[in-house]
């Protein structure tokens, strides 16, 4: 069976139903009874609320936060120093602070009608100051968001390690940059969206949302509705795309809950991209000043660093302010050997969406900033950047290897990662190509970047746990059974959102029991089914529920053996289990047959049959707190046009390491999607704003999604090196592919500038700033 | 209301409708057709692409009392189409769908790719794709799964 097991590039389970148009979307859900709700948003970026009317003829179908003061306000928790809380009300109370923030619930049996009566509600503000920048927030004469804080800043870490004096005093080269990476959204092709409905016969609200944290949502719908959690059920069915915008609880859902149980009714609340692109402009906008001391050849002997972040207007629950800043910090040695690091964080609440983890969190920024860091420091020392990234990055003898940001890096030949990734770019010919000038005028470089993703962390030391924050993952849980007719079924408490779990931990079981994959059903994203779970994200869901469902399959067996044994009439010590039987030395068992036994003829099971039965409920806690490592290089060679400013990829290499493949083809197809994301990070994406806080970008006509011709063809090779902590060594990828693409392409076209003596440092890297770049050049 | 009469998949449907009504909300909401998506609402990300007298149209941006009398394919309607399993099979096999919320969208595309452009290379492919947007899979498997179905329909004439 292991030809279909852990290892084999078999095709989706899942993708029957989505080539068949019958997955089952939030928005295709449908119930009797069923209204429409839309929301009315704020016109302005800050102000206060002088009235909120309704249209008259709407009586009872317009709620605004007046109404609902029986909702708890949404507020996070953490224990970041000066960490500041406040109330993310669910609708709009006494103040707006971005533009697009929900000010009040219209409730229709259409979509349209709901749209129409939000339309027609008449609000009335006094409009403030908005805050924009977040450089510009924390001065003193900056408006106040929150007008119970002395101040903007809403949290500032502190980190240092190592001896950065020693680094000072020995540093032959001092290299000082600051990068910025402009504000984006997500994107998932599907929005969010939210069904509610009181099932009367269960006392149970069942909400249908589009999201990757089941569990959590359900604990917050009830924590802050004031409900028993057995009175919540959450369902994701399939869902659009995530990528990390579907985990926190949105206002809106907390009102479709609330409108739903006051009207006794069904509500559905399906966000337009009008709502996505305005007020889930909430991720990246990062800014990192960077200091780093080299030696004479650009080995780092320290750096130090402030990054900023802007965190918009609210904390969200349960990730809060000041997660983005602490993975920023946390990670901007990269996978380097750098001996002292100094870091600080501040981030500012500005009138913008609040902010949220988007795939990479915080760590494309990072790798923004190491990266170009790397070759301003090879500029500077007269090398290429590929020699002094060899010299720098953490060599295999070192492995496990501590960085001074105390991430333990578990496995793995990173050099040779980076090797094999210059190796399919070929840098020297770029040297030779770059010696005679284009025909067409372009200018040619070329750029590297490498990186290490933190995958599955847990409880963490230095993470989540000491975060103080409202969710820390470290077990998880799977429920495996034998079904009757010897399937086996499976739930587990995350959720699959395009990563093709369905499929890839069924090849885990398989692996494990030898029942093929087409005869397990995995069952996600429904607190009914699994019984507890924290969901996906962090690029965890392939670690921790398949170790769960492997730990699952790993205690049936004995349980198998031993039915096995007395149908066989033989010793249980001398059967093995595999292959969906159970083998003794004068024959076989299959699982089947043990099933017919276990359900419908329990007059042939043993007396000391396992109480338990063929279900196993249990999980997988890891072995390590921190998180298991993959790690990868990225390789580009770009065109840069002088006139245009336009930059176009000529070649992209990609070495990828994620330990064991579970499925080869989906971590390949992992990996391509981060990188297509971070093409759109690097070069295209920018949630702009005006001088009032105004969002520029709300048609796709303004906010460029990377569409088929933007992203071309890789080159593509892989490791594996198994982590020594993880079920079957295997780490995560989601998040690995978008890391990468803003490092190499950045220092690509910071190549292709050099001769103009010219550096980019700021993300998208759009015709605009390029433009700008080679006109400070020229005027040199 | 305006009555409108539309061949959905083969079948006469009338019905009165709201002017303003789109094909897109008419084939999910009256016909039930929920495999159809709608992503973007303005005409842009493709994700509702269904055939309109056997040319891909955004039905978004398409009213439902304008395909009136108009023949509508949705990604249910290729029951027993040949080239449509081919192009099933091939984006299984390439690894061309992950979250499926964009894939009826491009099903639709590629079906007109595959059948208009036989000799379509990747830069074709990837020219024509360049109306529907995927935010998983970044397209290289469904560029892959695309060329896929050519070659195999090539090789089978």
């Amino acid at each position: 069976m292991s030809d279909r097991g852990v290892g084999a590039s078999i095709a989706r389970k899942e993708d029957d139903r989505f080539l068949m148009g019958t997955g089952e979307f939030t928005p295709d859900v449908q119930l009797p009874g069923m209204w429409h709700a839309a929301f009315n948003r704020a016109q302005i970026a800050h102000g206060r609320l002088v009235s909120v009317k309704a249209p008259s003829g709407a009586e009872g179908q317009v709620f605004t936060s007046a109404d609902m003061a029986d909702i708890k306000p949404i507020r996070s928790t953490a224990s970041f120093p000066g960490f500041k809380g406040a109330d993310f009300p669910v609708l709009a109370r006494d103040k707006v602070r971005y533009a697009g923030e929900q000010v009040a619930i219209a409730v229709a049996p259409t979509r349209a009608e709901a749209e129409d009566i939000a339309d027609s509600i008449e609000v009335e503000y006094e409009e403030l100051p908005a805050v924009v920048d977040m450089n510009d927030g924390r001065e003193p004469s900056a408006a106040l968001v929150h007008d119970h804080w002395a101040d903007n800043v809403c949290c500032e870490t502190q980190f240092e390690n190592g001896d950065l004096e020693p680094a000072r005093a020995a540093a032959v080269h001092t290299i000082h940059r600051r990068f910025r990476m402009a504000r984006q959204t997500p994107f998932p092709m599907e929005g969010r969206g939210t069904l509610a409905h009181y099932d009367s016969r269960l006392d149970e609200l069942v909400v249908w949302m589009s999201h990757q944290l089941p569990h959590p949502m359900q604990r917050g719908i009830a924590h802050f509705l004031g409900l028993e959690i057995n009175n919540v059920r959450v369902i994701c069915p399939d869902v659009g795309g995530g990528f990390g915008l579907k985990t926190h609880l949105d206002g809106e859902t907390m009102a479709v809950c609330w409108t739903s149980l006051k009207l006794g009714r069904p509500i559905k609340w399906i966000q337009d991209r009008l709502e996505h692109l305005t007020c889930d402009a909430d991720c990246r906008n990062h800014q990192y000043t960077m200091t780093a001391y080299t030696d004479e050849i650009g080995k780092i002997l320290g750096m130090e660093v402030e990054c900023v972040v802007d965190a918009g207007a609210y904390s969200p629950w349960p990730w809060p302010i000041g997660v983005e800043a602490a993975t920023g910090v946390g990670n901007l040695q990269g996978p380097y050997t750098v001996d002292a690091l100094k870091g600080r964080s501040v981030t500012v609440c500005t009138n913008k969406p609040p902010s949220q983890p988007f795939r990479g969190v915080a760590r494309p920024g990072a790798c923004f900033t190491d990266e170009l860091t790397m070759d301003a420091i090879a500029r500077t020392v007269g090398r290429e950047p590929w020699d002094v990234r060899l010299d720098n990055l953490v060599p295999p003898a070192a492995m496990p290897y501590d960085t001074v940001t105390r991430k333990h890096l578990d496995s793995g030949d990173y050099p040779e990662a980076f090797r094999r990734c210059v190796a399919a770019i070929d840098p020297e010919s770029v040297r030779e190509r770059q010696k005679t000038p284009e025909p067409d005028g372009r200018l040619i470089g070329v750029g590297f970047a490498c990186f290490y993703e933190q995958t599955a962390y847990g409880t963490g030391p230095f993470g989540y746990s000491a975060w103080g924050i409202e969710l820390v993952p470290g077990m998880e849980m799977a429920t495996v059974k034998l079904t009757p007719d010897g399937g086996l079924w499976a739930s587990v408490g995350i959720q699959c959102h395009g990563q093709g779990l369905e499929t890839t931990l069924a090849q885990v079981a398989a692996s494990e029991l030898g029942i093929d994959p087409e005869r397990i059903a995995i069952r996600h994203g429904d607190t009914a089914t699994a019984y507890a779970g924290t969901g996906t994200y962090a690029s965890r869901s392939i670690v921790v529920a398949g170790g769960a469902v492997a730990q699952g399959c790993r205690e049936l067996k004995p349980r198998l053996a031993r039915i096995g044994a007395h149908l066989l009439q033989c010793d249980e010590a001398d059967v093995a289990v595999e292959n969906a039987e159970v083998r003794g030395p004068g024959g076989s068992v299959t699982f089947d047959e043990i099933a017919e036994a276990f359900y419908h003829h329990p007059e042939n099971l043993p007396d000391d049959t396992d109480r338990g039965g063929l279900t196993v409920a249990t999980g997988y806690n890891d072995k390590v707190h921190g998180g298991v490592f993959g790690f990868g290089a990225h390789g580009a060679v770009v065109a840069v046009d002088p006139d245009t400013g336009q930059v176009e990829i000529l070649d992209y290499a990609i070495v990828d390491d994620c330990g064991t493949r579970v499925n080869p083809l989906v971590v390949k197809g992992q990996v391509i999607g981060g990188y297509a994301q971070g093409i759109g990070n690097a070069l295209y994406e920018e949630s702009d704003y005006d001088e009032n806080g105004q969002p520029l970008s709300v048609t796709l006509a303004d906010y460029h999604v990377p569409a088929a011709p933007m992203v071309p063809d890789i080159k593509y090779d892989y490791m594996e090196s198994p982590s020594p902590y993880t079920t079957m060594g295997i780490k995560g990828v989601g998040e690995s592919g978008a890391i990468g693409p803003v490092g190499a392409i950045g220092n690509a076209v910071n190549d292709a500038l050099k001769g103009l003596g010219v550096e980019i440092a700021e993300t998208p890297i759009t015709p605009r700033r390029v433009f700008d770049a080679i006109e400070r050049g020229r005027a040199r | 209301m305006t009555s409108t009469t539309i061949s959905v998949n083969g079948r006469t449907v009338t019905a009165d409708v709201e002017p303003r009504l789109s094909l897109a909300d008419f084939l999910r909401e009256h016909e039930g057709l929920t495999g159809t998506h709608t992503a973007c609402e303005h005409g842009v990300c493709g994700a509702c692409t269904i055939m309109l007298d056997d040319r891909p149209a955004r039905s978004c941006i398409t009213l439902a009392v304008a395909a009136h009398g108009a023949e509508v394919r949705t990604v249910e309607g290729y029951d027993g189409d040949e080239t449509m399993a081919t192009i099933r099979e091939s984006f299984k096999k390439a690894h061309a769908v992950q979250c499926g919320y964009c894939t009826p969208g491009m099903l639709a595309t590629a079906y007109d790719i595959v059948t208009r452009l036989p000799d379509a290379d990747r830069d074709r492919i990837r020219l024509e794709l360049a109306g529907n947007l995927c935010r998983c899979t970044g397209y290289i498997g469904i560029v892959d799964a695309i060329e896929m179905t050519l070659a195999e329909i090539r090789g089978g004439s």
